[in-house]
């Protein structure tokens, strides 16, 4: 196929043409018929009737007076296409406007049409006419000089020629002016598109401000554009704060094992090497361990795992596994819970979470203070909350915490694996639950918000 | 006689380190790469024991397990994973598989499953009141336990940890054992809770001139064991 056909808007184009010339010269064909059809069939009635008329004039007064009749019909009437002829039975003219029986017509055979001699006009006319013969043998024949029918019939289809012209005319026209703008929107979108992919991300589809269906579809095309910018952005930071956290720990880890290999190395000076080492090989790990358990959690693994999770008994075991820890920082954790609360969730995936929060408090909590781990239930929606007297998360910074990587106090980098909260968003987000950090004057409220029950989770 | 592992592994490296730990511990090891030569030797020949990767190229671990447990070999087995735990051991464990171990793990954890699914049965059968080890006794009934004549007050959870390392007794009993095994958690708290929870119960069973009963294994975890 050349390119030419390929394109679809000269396809669209020929389509339309196509239909409007079938549609339209349906239409003007049925009005041609209608038309010459209607006319024919009124002249018709009008001779029918005619001519019962003049058989009662006849009944009447004989030839004389239907001879009358026909010299005052011609005298009188305006239609000037009105043909009338009496002749004898041998077909001598009495009276009418033609100048002979014609010899080829036979009377009572219907309608006819004839080319005959007016007696007013020089050259012979179209002459459609029914003939019938008298009573006593006279002929008389009435019928209409159909020429200026023919003519209609000819300027008719003329101009319905003309009008289907005219309209193929417009539809090219339209069609043309369509394309046009079709193609002129769809090269936007193209060209943004082939910006886009050349790596300009920040391109979007221009809008003209019609508020029209291409405006709309635009916005659409945008807010995905700005979406997917959304996610590569976010794809490349957590890509770079991956590489950038698997390079730390792995550089200290070549540094201890390059240390290990120093031969003069007393035994137990390389005992520790090799520790720190495997402390650092374990950190890459749980980073690793955490960014597949979110990427695992966020794809809706073990959902077909879910139960029925006492959220009492989940702040109540967390936190006791948590307490001789807790302890030995000089930290105390305290249980308030309220009996009854179930969720349907994945028993050991809302722990992880738990115990995530319950890890991220004893890390910041102040020493001699009291971390609080309890269950409520707001606006029908239960909750597991855990509190902290640590420094908190300043407000702005709240929405941030919850992203992959991101260690909100500098002076920690390396404490943890920055995926902690991310991890807990990912669990709220599996369990339709939100989760919401706030101020506990001072320290941080970390809430984990249930929907309400039964309201499933998607 | 040694006992006999089948280790079905298609990591080369992997599969040698395993056999040469394997038999440097005393078993006697049979490994292959591919999942239906591990098939049919699982079917086949009486091993005691089966290691098996949960990705292999040809039939994977899982797929491998069932059909062994289809074939009604009840052969324990052990499945090695570079999956998450959280929801792959559910998997794992409905699948058919004894245990389940997260890669990269350390030899001292595979042997101590090892060990713990080679005696499951022995430990099931016995409907036992009363543990001891040394002059520890545990009163299962009671729930008291005593260290000669001295009664120890133990909390509900440090009697299951106590009762854990007991019937396991002279067996390593690593950390994640302890922690799926007392709190029924597969994920890891990356904090040493169990290090902690351990010591506080080793401050209350060996007391000061007391023989220590709890000994740490280095890069293990613990073992319970009267006299060494």
């Amino acid at each position: 196929m050349t390119p030419l056909l390929r394109s679809a808007t000269l396809r669209l184009i020929l389509a339309h043409l196509v239909l409007v010339a079938i549609s339209t010269g349906l239409v003007l064909g049925f009005l041609y018929w209608r038309v010459g059809g209607v006319i024919d069939t009124e002249q018709r009635a009008v001779v029918d009737a005619e001519i019962t008329g003049l058989l009662d004039d006849y009944a009447r007064g004989g030839v004389p007076a239907l001879a009358a009749a026909l010299q005052n019909r011609l005298a009188t009437l305006h239609d000037r296409d009105a043909i009338y002829l009496l002749a004898d039975s041998e077909g001598e003219r009495i009276a009418g406007n033609l100048a002979g029986w014609p010899a080829t017509l036979a009377p009572g055979s219907g309608w006819a049409t004839l080319s005959l001699y007016r007696t007013d006009r020089s050259r012979p006319t179209e002459i459609s006419a029914r003939a019938v013969r008298l009573p006593m043998g006279e002929l008389l024949l009435v019928g209409r000089d159909v020429a200026a029918r023919a003519a209609f019939d000819r300027t008719l289809g003329r101009a319905l020629l003309w009008a289907l012209a005219a309209i193929l005319g417009l539809a090219v026209a339209t069609g043309w002016f369509l394309s046009r703008l079709v193609r002129g929107r769809i090269a936007e979108v193209d060209g943004a598109a082939r910006a886009i992919m050349a790596g300009r991300l920040d391109r979007r589809i221009g809008l003209r401000g019609t508020g029209d269906e291409f405006d709309r579809l635009a916005g659409t095309l945008n807010a995905m554009l700005d979406r997917i910018e959304t996610l590569v952005s976010d794809l490349r930071t957590v890509t770079d704060s991956l590489a950038h956290d698997l390079r730390t720990p792995l550089g200290r880890l070549v540094r201890h094992l390059e240390g290990a290999a120093d031969e003069n190395l007393p035994a137990e000076a390389r005992q520790r090497r090799i520790e720190s080492a495997l402390g650092e090989a374990g950190d890459v790990l749980a980073t690793a361990t955490a960014l597949l358990d979110i990427s695992r959690i966020d794809a809706g693994l073990g959902a077909e795992q879910f139960m029925d999770v006492d959220l009492g008994r989940l702040a109540a075991d967390v936190s006791e596994l948590y307490e001789a820890a807790a302890e030995e920082r000089g930290l105390r954790i305290a249980v308030a819970t309220e009996p009854g609360l179930v969720v349907r969730g994945h028993d050991q995936i809302l722990a992880l979470a738990v115990s995530n929060l319950v890890d991220n408090a004893l890390k910041h909590a102040p020493p001699g203070s009291t971390i609080t781990v309890s269950t409520e239930i707001a606006d029908g929606r239960p909750a597991l909350v855990v509190d902290d007297r640590g420094p908190g998360i300043p407000e702005a910074d709240r929405t941030r915490a919850l992203d992959r990587f991101v260690r909100l106090d500098p002076s920690r980098s390396g404490a943890g694996t920055g995926l902690g909260l991310a991890l807990v968003a990912s669990v709220a987000r599996m369990h339709g639950a939100a989760i919401e950090l706030g101020d506990n004057r001072p320290g941080l409220r970390a809430a984990l918000r249930f929907p309400a029950e039964g309201t499933t989770p998607i | 006689m040694s006992r006999r592992i089948l280790v079905v592994e298609d990591d080369q490296d992997t599969q040698a380190y395993l056999a040469k730990a394997l038999r440097e511990a005393g078993y006697t090891v049979e490994a292959t790469a591919s999942g239906r030569d591990g098939l049919v030797h699982a079917v086949g020949a009486g091993f005691d024991a089966m290691i098996v990767d949960r990705m292999l190229p040809d039939l994977d671990g899982l797929s491998l397990v069932r059909s062994v447990r289809a074939a009604g070999v009840q052969t324990p087995a052990i499945l090695l994973t570079a999956l998450s735990a959280i929801d792959e051991r559910v998997n794992g464990l409905r699948g058919g598989a004894d245990d389940y171990v997260v890669k990269p793990f350390s030899f001292a954890e595979l042997s101590a499953r090892l060990e713990a699914v080679l005696r499951r049965p022995a430990e099931t059968k016995a409907e036992q009141t009363q543990i001891a080890c040394g002059d520890l006794e545990l009163d299962l009934i009671a729930r008291t336990a005593h260290r000669g004549e001295r009664k120890i007050e133990l909390l509900p959870r440090e009697f299951q940890m106590l009762e854990y390392l007991m019937r396991r007794q002279g067996r390593v009993v690593t950390r994640t054992m302890l922690l799926e095994g007392v709190w029924d958690y597969r994920f890891d708290p990356r904090t040493n809770v169990i290090d902690v929870h351990i010591s506080r119960l080793r401050r209350k069973i060996d007391a000061e001139g007391e023989p220590a009963l709890i000994h740490t294994v280095r890069g293990a975890g613990y073992k319970l064991a009267a006299a060494g």
